[in-house]
């Protein structure tokens, strides 16, 4: 049985290829069009992983949509009434949206695909959040609980995953919370407030977080109650996004909190504006997490299940999750590498494939490397075209022992290897990495090459074995670090030695590798280990900011040659920019 | 290859000179000009990426690099005027609205000799533009010295993708410039096209809210009203088939 899943039309793109039950090739469209976030519809991510995996549109036996377009055009509808007269400005332009052309999947699909209509399927949206975290989880029995800012009405769903000893795969999801109440349009919402992208500088305002202190948390409670069984509600005065309006927050939020930021001035934390902003990210943050913990250990108490599958955009908040697996009871929580829209491409085609045809549970492989793999050959004939000084390495050995040495050089590596990560994060296959040991070199990176605020931190990579060496993992942690999802303390007698990847609040994003998982970036951290005495390297996504993470070794190359990367490496091929200065390496010990 | 203003431009000297004056409609535009460098930026990148031609991959290499530079350069100025203005203005974009990037050209399905062309005249353009910009903006030395250096490099590009459209297109070299001013107008009139046509759309669909919402949004309203507050049941396994 060959399922296409896809996800498409409101941010992140993907396509994702499942066969007899098991996934097979997955990548985000923005991989492939390099238009970073693209939300178009997926043909190029859908031809790719046709082709991958051998296949003609006509051989699948079933496309699955990530989500119901005529039960999402409902809300739509009816949040336009329900906010009649105020809702007259955005409804023109939601109408044009919806029935020129997001309504229309179904007639999309056939005509792009070519497949018949009765082979085209459609999950719920946080069926497919549910199922993407709980079908691709090294589990049996888990909760579930997935938040993201909205899909159909559902914006938050609690509910529990069972998988018989036949293999009946069984997702049930009790209760949900509906639009407009979200806890993710309400973290937007202050991203949005706080001058940065919506859908792209949640990150930000978490990294902004750490720098402040809940000063704003009582006006936070007072945006968010609890309604009697639990549920967060959202004081709607405070909010303008359930009207469509051009802003997401009303003028009585900017009248108690102060005038929003400019996105275009800078953030100056020694000011008592810059303070403010950071005093309002970490009031919101501390009332989500403390949310998200409260129904995590309420959905505990009422499964008595050991394992927590996490699903849904808000799962990307790494702080959150590690607080849930400290305080809420579960003893794993399992966040998968693509938990936003884009995974809901592989949720859809898993759901299918076990709720629908009901065919048998198989293990998912357990990895985010679903992508599509890269060319050093590429690298190598792109490399002598323009007389660069390259070496192709004579074997494993010889490429880790002279990218190791590198790196302890303090020179910055583009690393790409094995097939492209599926999920917002560059796992160790299309990475940046760098020594992680002195702020200089998180400054280095911030400045030349990422472009970023200087608030933001860089995550770390270490063994899966050695990690709890270095960071204050509590039982779980390491599972959660797998796919960089939870945020931990680095060890204090450490932080100083890896100051470039510890915040300023002292914990570390940190991802533990699994030498099955990943052999080569493990190995690369084992050979970093053996010459400086610190298995740890500076992991980022391996892009320029406002562009998607490089794909092919081309895009790496252009990349390399037009930021401060100074060594390239795809496959076994070896390239330096020229005339790099020699650096000393550095003392780590 | 020197860069002058168009005629038209030339007579809209005086509502440049308007735009430019208020600070911060000035760091507006420049910041704006910052994202567009920016922008430019990736685009050239990936025509590194897709031709087959190394002579050409160094130069939209460089070309890429200084149109980083650039927003780099537009963005730190945009900033330092920003920080010293006063509250915001009416920004007046579509009055002077600078340089359009690559206007939306698909770099990814474009020759390198359509792409030449088209980047041509993008940059005689913007260059263009910014000899007017910096006559107009005398008052300011600062912002006027940034013009000056990046209308360097802009004449470069100008000269380098002449250059190059010449070497690959040999005696077809006019018409494919002819063809991307061709492009260049139909882009134009269909961005007229579509907001003549949105504002139309628009108006209908605004008609018909007044006309025909009221009376379900008074029931819709009504129904909200009935909704118990906090979580709902979540609906029963819904069929695959159904896209409701």
């Amino acid at each position: 049985m060959r399922i296409l899943g896809i996800s498409a039309h409101y941010h992140d793109s993907a396509a994702a290829l499942v066969v007899d039950g098991v996934p097979v090739c997955a990548v985000q469209e923005e991989r492939l069009s390099r238009s970073k976030n693209d939300a178009s519809f997926p043909l190029a991510a859908i031809g790719w992983c046709l082709e991958h995996g051998g296949l003609e549109p006509g051989d699948l036996d079933a496309v699955v949509f990530y989500e119901k377009p005529m039960l999402k055009f409902d809300r739509i509808l009816t949040m336009a009434l329900r906010e009649f007269p105020a809702s007259w400005a955005s409804f023109p332009r939601a109408m044009k949206n919806s029935l020129g052309g997001k309504l229309w999947v179904k007639g999309l699909i056939t005509s792009q695909l070519g497949v018949p209509g009765k082979r085209v399927l459609f999950s719920e949206h946080h069926q497919s959040h549910a199922a993407a975290a709980f079908l691709t989880a090294p589990t049996r029995r888990a909760a579930i609980l997935t938040a993201d800012g909205v899909g159909e009405w559902a914006t938050l769903s609690l509910g529990r995953g069972s998988i018989s000893e036949s293999g009946d795969a069984k997702i049930e999801l009790f209760r949900e919370l509906r639009f407009p109440h979200s806890l993710g349009m309400l973290y937007s919402t202050f991203t949005a407030y706080l001058g940065f992208k919506v859908n792209e500088g949640e990150y930000k305002v978490m990294g902004l977080a750490s720098y402040g202190s809940p000063a704003f948390e009582p006006l936070m409670r007072k945006i968010v109650r609890r309604a009697a069984d639990g549920a967060p509600v959202l004081d709607l005065s405070y909010f303008e996004y359930h009207r469509g309006a051009r802003r997401s927050f009303s003028d009585r939020l900017a009248a108690e909190l102060g005038p929003p930021r400019d996105p275009d001035a800078a953030i100056d934390l020694a000011t008592p504006e810059g303070k403010r902003y950071a005093d309002i990210a970490a009031s919101v943050q501390r009332v989500l997490e403390d949310i998200l913990v409260d129904l995590a250990r309420s959905l505990r108490e009422e499964t008595g299940l050991d394992d927590l599958c996490l699903g849904g955009g808000v799962a990307l908040n790494g702080c959150a999750n590690a607080r849930i697996l400290r305080e809420s009871g579960f003893r794993n929580v399992y966040v998968p590498s693509a938990p936003g829209d884009a995974g809901c491409a592989m949720g859809a085609a898993l759901a299918a494939d076990r709720l629908h045809f009901k065919r048998p549970h198989v293990e998912a492989p357990d990895h985010p490397y679903w992508g599509p793999p890269i060319d050093g050959a590429q690298l190598t004939r792109i490399a002598r075209e323009d007389g660069l000084e390259l070496a192709e390495t004579a074997g494993e050995a010889e490429l880790l022992d002279r990218v190791s040495l590198e790196l302890a050089r303090g020179r910055i590596v583009g690393w790409m290897q094995g097939r492209t990560e599926f999920g917002p994060r560059a796992l160790g296959n299309r990475s940046i990495l760098a020594a992680p040991h002195s702020a200089a070199m998180r400054d280095r990176l911030n400045r030349g090459i990422k472009y970023r605020e200087q608030f933001r931190p860089f995550a770390p990579a270490v063994p899966l074995s050695k990690a709890d060496r270095f960071f204050e993992l509590p039982p779980g942690g390491a599972r959660l670090g797998r796919f960089m999802s939870g945020v931990f303390p680095v060890r204090p007698e450490w932080r100083d030695r890896l100051a470039a990847v510890t915040h300023v609040d002292g914990t570390a994003r940190v991802q533990t590798v699994d030498p099955e998982a990943a052999p080569r970036f493990h190995a690369l951290l084992e050979a970093y280990g053996a010459r400086t005495g610190i298995p740890v390297l500076l992991n980022t996504s391996f892009n320029l900011a406002g562009e998607p993470i490089v794909n092919r070794a081309v895009e790496g190359y252009t990349t390399f040659r037009r930021s401060g990367i100074d060594v390239l490496v795809a496959g076994e091929t070896v390239v330096e920019k020229p005339r790099t200065r020699e650096l000393a390496p550095e003392a780590v010990a | 290859m020197r860069a002058s203003p168009s005629a038209v431009d030339v007579l809209l000297t005086p509502v440049h000179r308007w735009v430019w004056s208020d600070l911060d409609r000035r760091a507006r535009k420049l910041l704006t000009f910052g994202q567009t460098e920016e922008d430019g930026a990736r685009d050239i990148s990936r025509a590194a990426e897709r031709t087959a031609d190394p002579a050409l991959r160094i130069l939209y290499l460089r070309h890429a690099a200084d149109e980083q530079r650039h927003a780099v350069l537009f963005r730190k100025r945009g900033r330092e005027i920003l920080d010293s203005s006063r509250p915001p203005v009416f920004e007046a974009n579509w009055l002077a609205p600078g340089e359009r990037g690559l206007d939306g050209l698909d770099v990814g399905s474009e020759s390198d000799q359509d792409l030449l062309a088209f980047l041509h005249l993008s940059e005689k353009a913007a260059a263009g533009r910014f000899v007017l910009y910096e006559e107009v903006l005398a008052v300011d030395p600062q912002t006027r010295a940034v013009f000056a250096r990046i209308l360097k490099d802009e004449e470069n590009h100008m000269t380098y993708t002449r250059r190059e459209l010449a070497r690959l297109a040999q005696r077809r070299e006019g018409w494919r410039l002819w063809r991307a001013r061709a492009g260049r107008l139909w882009n134009a009139y269909l961005r007229v096209a579509s907001a003549i046509a949105s504002v139309f759309g628009t108006a209908m669909l605004a008609l018909q809210y007044f006309l025909i919402l009221p009376a379900f949004a008074a029931l819709a309203k009504r129904s909200a009203r009935r909704e118990r507050e906090g979580f709902a049941a979540s609906r029963a396994e819904t069929a695959f088939g159904g896209q409701y």
